[in-house]
């Protein structure tokens, strides 16, 4: 380097891997990545940012998908005066190929920085750091690829979902089928905000909730399933034989206690009533217990980050519906509620906070679903006790 | 729901933008009183077959393309 940057080398110390050393390695190839390393090290010099918003930008016919970035002080460093960053819409659950990852990597050395960000919190492959000038020809060169951009600004947010039955047994529904196909069904909800605000919807197969999505998504889909646990008692039997602690580690922590060990018999007893699916004796015991049959999903609504009116998680709208193609009952749903809040909401009003507002009762009847015991609101105050 | 909008309710469209600089979705589908899910179909069609552009200005608006 040809520039010290002293505050900034603090950050490589340490056990951790430091972006940094990344950005520096870039910068050896790459004058905006050089650039960049000096922004940060006078930002940090000066205790303030020295990135602004300056305008919109984006590719034609497309308001979602770019982030524009500009230097306050791009005298100082020309090739990162502008910096924007574009997103582009990940596959579902994440499986690229190797050849698909070349090529985007090769159209961001073409076009951008070649820095990468995989993935941002949405979801999305974020693409860091290109000029105004290089945004259409990126994107262009992106489609013709095979990509296209994710969601950004008042739109609705690039849809995410865990792995699903790709790679997990306890998904109780297609998971990627379902992120790809309202992926295909939102384009324009992806691309054109015209909303309040932003919009999430996450997916994931089961109660364990691999992508967060109860405190992430104002549109939370989690699997679960209308029957009871399927409990192989010989395999039960197995575990306690091998010195497993079932009373302990399993039964006495059933958060509503639905099971009790029946030591005479040897068998595990359910209370199928009880049972508020929450997987933690499947996953204590992944060989003698199963999800039900009968798989679907719990809808809920209303999870956020706390810009506004704090952090919220999410709260049950639907306890189960079924997850099938052609989805026509969330689509119908969703749609309903994106009229209702579009209708009603201030600018920047996330859903949850437009419910809180107006009242649960009247979101209910607006959307036609009746009021039962599941909804609890508000279940827990601070979505990071959850993490 | 027909897969199909109708070229009659695209006409609409068209003319209600004819009489304003731009417009956001909601305000066409209440000034016509029609749903405006199929408003939202049609302005996207109209948007592909190359008759209406969107402007981007914090919220999004659609107006008639300049010929």
């Amino acid at each position: 380097m040809d520039e010290d940057t002293p505050l900034l080398d603090e950050l490589e110390k340490g056990p951790w891997p430091s972006y940094v050393k990344e950005i520096k390695r870039m910068a050896k190839k790459n004058k905006a990545a050089k650039d960049l390393l000096g922004i940060q090290e006078l930002s940090y010099k000066d205790r303030v940012t020295h990135w602004k918003h300056g305008g919109i930008v984006g590719v034609t016919g497309y308001g979602s998908g770019v982030i524009g970035r500009y230097c306050d002080v791009p005298e100082k460093f020309p090739d990162a005066a502008a910096f924007h960053t574009m997103r582009v819409n990940h596959p579902a659950g994440w499986f690229y190929s190797t050849k698909s990852l070349r090529k985007l990597c090769d159209i961001w050395e073409q076009y951008g920085s070649g820095m990468t960000n995989m993935h941002g919190s949405t979801g999305d492959a974020i693409l860091l750091g290109t000029t105004t000038d290089n945004l259409q020809p990126c994107f262009d060169s992106l489609t013709e690829a095979g990509f296209d951009l994710g969601g950004s600004g008042s739109a609705l947010r690039t849809i995410a979902g865990c792995v699903g039955q790709a790679r997990c047994e306890w998904s109780n529904f297609d998971t990627l089928k379902l992120v790809h196909d309202l992926t295909m069904e939102f384009q324009d909800e992806i691309h054109r905000p015209r909303w309040p605000y932003k919009f999430k919807i996450k997916a994931s197969g089961c109660p364990n909730d691999c992508v967060a999505a109860i405190a992430r998504a104002d549109f939370t889909i989690i699997g679960t399933w209308r029957d009871t646990l399927r409990i192989d008692q010989n395999a039960v039997r197995n575990y306690v034989d091998n010195g497993f602690d079932i009373k302990t580690l399993v039964v006495d922590k059933c958060p509503s206690e639905a099971l009790e060990w029946d030591e005479k018999n040897k068998e595990l007893k359910l209370q199928a009533d009880d049972c508020v699916r929450c997987m933690h004796c499947i996953n204590k015991m992944t060989k003698a217990i199963r999800p039900g049959v009968e798989g679907g999903a719990t809808i809920l609504i209303g999870g956020k980050a706390p810009i506004i009116k704090g952090a919220y998680l999410s709260w049950v709208l639907v306890p189960f519906m079924k997850i099938e193609p052609p989805y026509d009952e969330i689509k119908d749903l969703l749609r309903k509620i994106w009229d209702w809040w579009d209708e009603n909401g201030r600018t920047r009003e996330r859903l949850a906070e437009l419910i809180e507002r107006i009242g649960l009762k009247n979101f209910l009847k607006e959307m036609g679903i009746p009021p039962v015991p599941q909804m609890v609101y508000k279940p827990r105050a601070n979505p990071y006790v959850y993490f | 729901m027909a897969d199909e909008i109708s070229s009659e309710l695209k006409q609409k469209v068209i003319d209600y933008l004819k009489t304003v600089s731009k417009a956001k979705n909601k305000e066409v589908a209440h000034e016509l009183g029609i749903d405006k899910h199929l408003v939202d179909k049609a302005i996207s069609e109209l948007s592909k077959e190359g008759k209406i552009e969107y402007l981007y200005l914090g919220a999004s608006f659609i107006k008639l393309k300049d010929t």
